[in-house]
């Protein structure tokens, strides 16, 4: 997961590559430090590293981990006589090496040789059971095939085994979402929340499935975790306020006033209502009306 | 409802539904198609499109943001939300996605003729090599017994680019990567000064 600024980072980089001023270095580093996947420019910027002799050789042994990350955007890329090439200058200086033996497998997958794939991981496992990298392969590839309940049993696996992996937790969420398995998701992110609470993203997304499971109790919760959101974000969020405003919303036509907390349910509301309207004045000011029409068919203009 | 209708999307629309599907090319990504029946009510004019989403389908808060200010905008214009557009995350899954109905569903209770695309991975890396002049998209309409159903190329239902040149001028989008510019309302909801009307794409 990465942060905004971080992200901003990684494109003042690639702005700064494209127009020519150098820094395909520490664009390749960040973006394997950060686990992006910017494939086209890993590709580009490694081979114009790997390709000219003079910069390949100032990297020092680093030479080989840029094989490493230019294989597998290579692969990503389709690039598949790069990738072979790469994979063989590597499997030429590490021989017997279990990581290049992945790298293997994983041209495989790329080839949509998924019973030769699978035999491979199998035969690395061997030597490493508990190898991270191969059990998410495993989840990945039955994906790829279409296998989503296989995926999901495997991820669900590999969460025993690795129970503190966040962005494991996210993907599950996420395949149980695309699922309209949204018990399931919210199960995800209360998982998250648990364990890191103070991560406004996990906040956000376990409010936005509790509003699409619905029901008056998931409103209220929803609207808790838009407010959870709000509160770590400092108020910037435009999601969540939007979040607060649609559970108010949802809340007033189920409950139809009835309810007695209706005075602090309705301020919470004008509160993002106004929040919404400033941000949108200051860096949306040709959709103010435009916001303003939707607040009010919410029926909370402030 | 009922009877066969033409469809027919103007290139802009098009182009921005398929640059969108290419810029987020490892995920689903989906959109609202704007649009009228005519007067006659044997063809629908998809006029224009908006990119929604490549992150978290089927989530409904941001859907129902999206859709009230997309209705709102073009509601001035005369403009209906006329159907829906979804590419899928595998190159090779033909299946129309749950989400994909259920949204479909509640865009055909304001607009009977909605119409369901979705996106043909296959067509789209054929056409750089062919002259097809054909929207590389599968159109489902709803039929009489309620369910939705892949319209073939022959009869009536069909869907057609408005100008001729439309996959020429994708193909060039395409070369020179234009999806790059492509904002869809998640990147709005990231950050608002981004404008997911991309007006200012074709400039």
């Amino acid at each position: 997961m990465v942060s905004k600024t971080e992200e901003e980072q990684v494109n003042r980089l690639e702005g700064q590559v494209e127009n020519g001023g150098g820094g395909e270095w520490e664009y390749l580093c960040l973006v394997r430090k950060l686990k992006l996947r910017r494939s086209f420019n890993v590709l580009k910027y490694g081979l114009s590293i790997l390709n000219n002799p003079k910069k390949r050789s100032a990297l020092g042994s680093e030479e080989w981990t840029l094989y490493e990350q230019v294989a597998i955007a290579a692969m990503d890329c389709q690039r598949l006589d790069l990738a072979k090439d790469f994979i063989k200058i590597l499997a030429e200086k590490f021989p017997e090496s279990k990581r290049v033996g992945r790298l293997e497998a994983l041209l495989l997958e790329a080839m949509d040789l998924w019973e030769e794939a699978e035999k491979a991981y199998s035969s690395l496992l061997e030597d490493n059971e508990l190898d991270p990298v191969i059990h998410k392969r495993r989840v990945a590839m039955a994906k790829a095939q279409g296998n989503i309940s296989g995926a999901i049993e495997w991820l669900n696996k590999y969460l025993e085994i690795f129970m503190a992996d966040h962005d494991a937790w996210r993907e599950l969420a996420e395949i149980y979402v695309s699922l309209q398995m949204y018990k399931q998701a919210a199960f995800c992110y209360e998982e998250l929340i648990l364990s890191q609470p103070t991560i406004p993203l996990y906040h956000l997304a376990y409010a936005d499935v509790l509003y699409t499971l619905g029901g008056l109790e998931n409103l209220h919760m929803a609207k808790k975790y838009y407010a959870s959101t709000t509160d770590l974000t400092g108020g910037k969020n435009t999601r969540a306020l939007f979040g607060i405003c649609l559970c108010t919303s949802a809340i007033e036509q189920l409950t139809k006033g009835r309810n007695k907390d209706d005075k602090e349910n309705s301020q919470l509301a004008s509160l993002s209502a106004t929040a919404l309207e400033k941000d949108y004045k200051q860096r949306a000011p040709n959709k103010v009306s435009l916001l303003a029409s939707t607040l009010r068919s919410l029926k909370l203009s402030s | 409802m009922g009877g066969e209708s033409r469809y027919e999307i103007h290139q802009d629309a098009y182009i921005k539904l398929v640059l969108h599907a290419v810029k987020h090319r490892t995920s689903s990504v989906n959109g609202v198609l704007l649009g009228r029946s005519s007067a006659d009510g044997d063809s629908v004019e998809i006029v224009d499109s908006v990119p929604l989403f490549h992150s978290q389908i089927g989530l409904l808060p941001p859907l129902e943001i999206a859709l009230i200010m997309i209705e709102e905008y073009y509601a001035e214009k005369g403009l209906s939300i006329a159907g829906y557009f979804h590419a899928n995350e595998r190159y090779d899954d033909f299946e129309l996605a749950t989400v994909a109905k259920n949204t479909g569903d509640h865009i055909t209770r304001y607009f009977p003729q909605a119409a369901l695309l979705l996106l043909d991975n296959k067509k789209l890396e054929a056409l750089p090599k062919g002259k097809d002049r054909r929207p590389v998209m599968q159109l489902y309409i709803k039929d009489a017994s309620r369910s939705w159903k892949l319209v073939g190329s022959e009869g009536g239902n069909q869907l057609s680019i408005k100008e001729p040149s439309g996959n020429i001028v994708l193909l060039d989008y395409l070369a020179s990567e234009k999806w790059k510019d492509i904002v869809d309302f998640d990147d709005h909801l990231d950050d608002i000064s981004k404008d997911w009307l991309n007006s200012e794409l074709f400039q």
